[in-house]
């Protein structure tokens, strides 16, 4: 599958991007986290599923690990930005969700920062949310500057603070199942 | 705190509350992907350089409806710089051509609303055998400052919802109106945090958002996208004020990629979330908004450093659509002529 959609007029674009859709509405399993790559031997190209995985910001350690483990399984996978889950919820296109867990207690999950938004949309949506282990632990709290870069580029301006929340806790009124 | 009603403190301006200005026979753009480095403004001439500005996001929101209108004042400078005067039925034709350019440029934003009015005043001319070079130009320039003054008098209604300890999510960049509703509410002596978002994949939030909120002198932390459920949980804010780049009879609205799932969050964390809405009734409801799926290299690919090795799909839809429900309170904006 390939999402290469270039504008060329409004309606062709339109058609484009609404066949591409279209095709994968439902199909769409999301992934988020740094996982156990045995996590990924369940996975089977070719079975109608297509792997979206979330960039995973500041560090993007769930985007590169992830993309690395499933690109070794000859499957190809899409690449989003954190902020995008919304849209794949709201056009029906997600099937299932895939989370990483540092820890889990009876309350919930320890997951990587953005799961709590995956998992309210989750349970808006009625998709099923599936944590699996995480391959290491991460720290709870990256450093200011960590968000005034990216991929080493300075994208933030002078003299503003930085929250870097790395860990939170998902409540597990948003887990279906843990999977070990 | 002071008692003074926000109509008696002048407001200060950022340079994204206006950020497309006619100069002669040249239209100067804010190039708004250099900020915070430099503000530069982009030449632009002619409609095809205006459409590539707009398609290339050096300008975007607020900006694309200042470069519409302003093309078409270009364009009427360049059409009357021959010997001969420009004949009224070519003159409208090459008004229904930049309309049609300029509607074509990006799918999301309502370009053809906007370029419309245009069209009717230059037919309107016509059929009342008034000089079109006269009358549109004086049209134009008139709806323009109708607008910013309708603008400005958003940003006191903004700065009223701001409320003394009020810790305010938002999310992408809404124009200059947040940041001088910030400095208006800073007047009053209300003190108000900010947390933005950062925006990826353009990083309007840390480029543009916070930068001038802190030019303005607001207190402004910055996050991840990712990070909004964990603020909203751990009770760091308050409230959530975002902007909107096409409204929908219903109430429906589409704003910047992340939006909907931030007012999904607010809805389940019981948390207050108002739009800046330009109330329109040209479009139903949202599920008939064209959203824009634009090049996934702009987002596999920073500054041509790839995010991730090997040979992977992206995807990127520019816009969300936010269903009414999840709005607690639209602070529109009249853009009727």
């Amino acid at each position: 599958m390939t999402c290469a959609l270039e504008t060329q007029t409004n309606e062709d674009h339109k058609t484009a991007s609404d066949s591409f859709l279209n095709d994968i509405r439902g199909s769409v399993i999301l992934l988020h986290g740094v996982f156990e790559p045995s996590v990924f031997d369940v996975v089977k190209s070719g079975n109608g599923n297509e792997l979206f995985v979330m960039e995973g910001r500041p560090s993007l350690e769930s985007a590169q690990t992830t993309c690395r483990e499933l690109l070794r399984r000859q499957i190809k996978p899409t690449l989003i930005a954190d902020n995008m889950a919304g849209f794949l919820f709201y056009r029906n296109l997600v099937k299932e969700v895939w989370l990483a867990y540092q820890a889990v207690d009876e309350p919930g999950a320890l997951c990587p920062i953005g799961s709590l938004i995956v998992g309210v949309l989750a349970k808006r949506h009625n998709v099923p949310v599936y944590v699996y282990p995480a391959s290491k632990e991460s720290r709870l709290m990256g450093g200011q500057k960590d968000i005034f870069y990216f991929k080493g580029i300075k994208v933030a301006p002078q003299n503003i603070k930085g929250y870097v929340p790395l860990v939170e806790w998902l409540p597990k009124k948003y887990i279906t199942e843990l999977r070990k | 705190m002071s008692k003074r009603n926000t109509t008696t403190v002048d407001i200060k301006e950022s340079p994204l509350f206006w950020p497309a200005r006619l100069k002669g026979n040249t239209l100067l753009v804010l190039d708004e992907t250099l900020i915070p480095q430099k503000l530069h403004y982009i030449k632009v001439k002619n409609t095809k350089q205006a459409v590539e500005v707009i398609r290339q996001m050096k300008t975007r929101a607020f900006g694309q409806f200042l470069v519409v209108m302003n093309t078409f004042l270009l364009e009427m400078n360049n059409a009357g710089t021959g010997l001969k005067p420009v004949p009224a039925d070519a003159l409208l034709n090459k008004i229904q051509k930049t309309a049609n350019a300029l509607n074509k440029s990006r799918p999301t934003f309502p370009f053809a609303e906007v370029t419309s009015l245009v069209v009717g005043w230059a037919r309107q001319a016509i059929e009342q055998n008034i000089d079109i070079p006269a009358f549109v130009p004086t049209r134009i320039n008139g709806y323009l400052q109708g607008i910013r003054g309708r603008r400005l008098e958003r940003v006191r209604k903004i700065a009223d919802v701001l409320k003394d300890g009020d810790r305010v999510l938002t999310h992408c960049n809404v124009s200059g109106e947040l940041a001088m509703a910030a400095h208006l509410a800073r007047q009053h002596s209300k003190r108000v945090h900010f947390f933005a978002t950062e925006t990826r994949p353009y990083f309007q939030g840390s480029k543009l958002t916070a930068w001038e909120l802190r030019r303005l002198g607001a207190d402004v932390t910055l996050i991840a996208d990712n990070a909004v459920g964990s603020v909203m949980a751990d009770k760091l804010i308050n409230k959530v004020i975002v902007g909107s780049d096409r409204s929908c009879a219903n109430g429906d609205f589409a704003n910047k990629i992340g939006t909907y799932q931030i007012a999904v969050l607010a809805n389940e964390f019981q948390i207050p979330f108002y739009v800046l809405t330009q109330p329109s009734d040209k479009i139903k409801t949202g599920k008939d908004i064209p959203v824009e799926i634009r090049n996934p290299q702009e987002l596999l690919t920073y500054l041509k450093k790839k995010i991730v090795s090997g040979v992977v799909s992206g995807f990127y839809p520019g816009f969300d659509v936010v269903p009414h429900e999840l709005v607690t309170e639209a602070i529109a904006l009249d853009v009727r002529a």
